[in-house]
């Protein structure tokens, strides 16, 4: 039996894990974000007279909501040490079906919006499908897909005038509330699958050690192509959004969403490498890219540069998450 | 337990090869696990150790050779087939995932799942029963582990190896095989490791074990097999033999011998 007195096999003792422990735990797992985007947004609250209102918030949380949805398919993919580059262009694809869908096939808004779902969670699958037989590395598999998808876009929607939706379908897109809302739940059921589940529990085990997780017996294979049907999934959710908000469709829609996904989630803190990570971190890191972006620009500062802002601010997220492994 | 007056041989591997290419890493290695023993697998690097153990347990896919338990051909061909037959592996340096809590590395790819029928529906993972199940084993075990729910990299190399022993117990219905449990620990760490793999003896479980350190082959297995190049070179009976012999048996100073 193990020695008594000896101390490598004893840890702090502590009471079982109630609610608020694991309340407080999670707290601690964002409250930086979360004061770096309050931070930011105080900054541009001094510096510009007109970004003091409620309606400049509400439009920021509105921007965020459709790339912030298509975020959370991208968080789960990062976490489990994936790469999706497609998603950009399955949004592409989601948006001209949807509008087929509707226009060409005269079917009911609820129904196409059924099939544009459906379609999104296809091409995310023959992403993981590809992956999984090929053995070609996600990155190559999904820049061939941005390319191939975005052709399939064109393809479905070339000729074709897709505009002016059944007022029903408009209503989702449109305003504040609903895209707010959407998001929100989204986040919410992303966050529910990644922390309750069996799946989404294996995501980050599959992100952190593929070859533990495979020794233990997680399928990691079948694990790996359910992950990109999601971020297939919530590229479609945000397509139709999309879609319904501008009335609007088209196959040029979505160019560079999917790095914009890649950027909020690691601004938020998820792993870049896999196996750490949550889906309320990409929300607000998508609120502190469109909070940069808005008070940029309400402080007259050009796209151009309010790229090259965003784009130093992926770099040093990514460098952050290098030097916290390093610390370890 | 050193009499092993006919014990029933609960697992048998016979004329187990594995080749890469043109390169002979195990070479139609038999091998007998009794019933109730620890049983010591030892060799210079490169002699086949891992490869052997990881063709035991469906890690690696062997080129030919056959796995009996309980005498019956039993298939292995994936670690998930190794499980299904008893058999609880713990790889060095592949033991735990660092970015999980404990609860989480325990029960993965086992996970207990909530008997409800958003449960079964959706796969949600019940985490009081599991934590309930890793309290009790823990106290049974005497590892004195209270915070499970924090990830795997917070606790040291003792405690880690502690947690993945153990896992043997809470699902090796019947063998455990271990490679390298000391490896990465210090003294006292190791003492209390090799502690905890002869109390899983008293939980039921046959242990295979690869080593390095001949002191615990002395102090705490049964019988020792001897690989070199590939092969088994000896099996020997711990009783019978001394580390000057098994350091001349691993180095090929010794020729080949067979015990019992």
């Amino acid at each position: 039996m193990i020695n008594q007195k000896s101390s490598e096999f004893v840890s702090v003792p502590q009471a079982k894990t109630n609610g608020w422990q694991i309340l407080r735990y999670q707290f601690m797992q964002i409250w930086q974000v979360l004061a770096a985007l309050i931070l930011i947004y105080a900054v541009f609250f001094v510096l510009s007279p007109a970004f003091r209102n409620i309606d400049t918030l509400l439009s920021i949380f509105s921007q965020a909501a459709i790339l912030a949805i298509l975020a959370c398919g991208t968080t789960v993919v990062l976490i489990s040490g994936g790469l999706d580059l497609s998603v950009g262009s399955i949004f592409a694809v989601v948006g001209v079906v949807v509008g087929v869908l509707i226009k060409d096939y005269q079917l009911a808004y609820p129904v196409a919006i059924i099939g544009a779902l459906v379609a999104g969670t296809c091409l995310g699958a023959l992403n993981g499908v590809i992956q999984v037989v090929t053995k070609v590395p996600a990155f190559i598999v999904t820049l061939g897909g941005l390319t191939a998808y975005k052709g399939l876009a064109e393809l479905l929607g070339s000729g074709k005038d897709l505009s002016r939706f059944p007022e029903g379908f408009q209503m989702l897109g449109s305003g504040y509330f609903a895209p707010i809302c959407i998001m929100f739940g989204a986040a919410l059921l992303t966050g529910l699958f990644l922390t309750k589940t069996r799946l989404g529990n294996h995501a980050f085990a599959i992100g952190g050690n593929e070859e533990v997780a495979r020794l233990s017996g997680v399928k990691v294979a079948r694990s790996r192509i359910y992950y990109y049907m999601i971020g297939g999934m919530f590229a479609a959710t945000a397509a139709i959004l999309e879609v319904s908000k501008l009335n609007f469709a088209q196959s040029s829609r979505g160019v560079s969403y999917e790095l914009f996904a890649i950027a909020a989630v690691v601004i938020g803190g998820t792993s870049l490498f896999g196996g750490r990570g949550g889906v309320g971190k990409t929300i607000i890191g998508m609120l502190i890219m469109q909070t940069i972006i808005v008070g940029l620009a309400y402080l007259g500062v050009g796209t151009s540069f309010q790229r090259i802002a965003i784009g130093a601010i992926i770099i040093l997220a990514v460098y952050w998450d290098v030097w916290r492994r390093q610390a370890r | 337990m050193k009499h092993v007056v006919a014990a029933k041989k609960i697992l048998q591997a016979r004329g187990l090869s594995k080749h890469y290419g043109g390169v002979v890493a195990l070479d139609s290695v038999d091998l007998d696990l009794r019933e109730g023993e620890v049983l010591a697998i030892v060799g210079d690097n490169g002699a086949g150790k891992s490869t052997l153990v990881k063709a035991l347990t469906g890690a690696i896919v062997k080129t030919s050779g056959s796995v009996l338990i309980d005498g019956r051909e039993t298939r292995i061909d994936n670690p998930a087939d190794a499980k299904a037959a008893g058999m609880e592996t713990v790889y060095q340096d592949l033991a735990l995932v660092n970015e999980i809590s404990i609860t989480k590395n325990m029960f993965l790819g086992r996970e207990i799942i909530k008997d409800t029928l958003i449960g079964r529906l959706f796969g949600v993972l019940d985490f009081p029963k599991m934590d309930a199940k890793i309290r009790d084993l823990f106290e049974k075990l005497d590892i004195r582990i209270t915070d499970i729910y924090r990830d795997a990299e917070a606790f040291s190399g003792g405690q880690r190896q502690a947690v993945a022993l153990s896992k043997t117990v809470m699902f090796g219905k019947r063998i455990a095989i271990l490679d390298e449990p000391t490896a990465a620990l210090g003294v006292r760490e190791s003492k209390m490791a090799m502690d905890l793999v002869s109390s899983l003896k008293d939980h039921g479980l046959s242990v295979i074990m690869i080593t390095h350190n001949m002191q615990h082959v002395l102090n705490y297995c049964d019988r020792v097999v001897v690989m070199r190049l590939g092969k088994v070179a000896a099996v020997c009976d711990v009783a019978e033999v001394d580390g000057d012999t098994l350091v001349g048996l691993i180095t090929g100073a010794i020729e080949k011998r067979q015990g019992r």
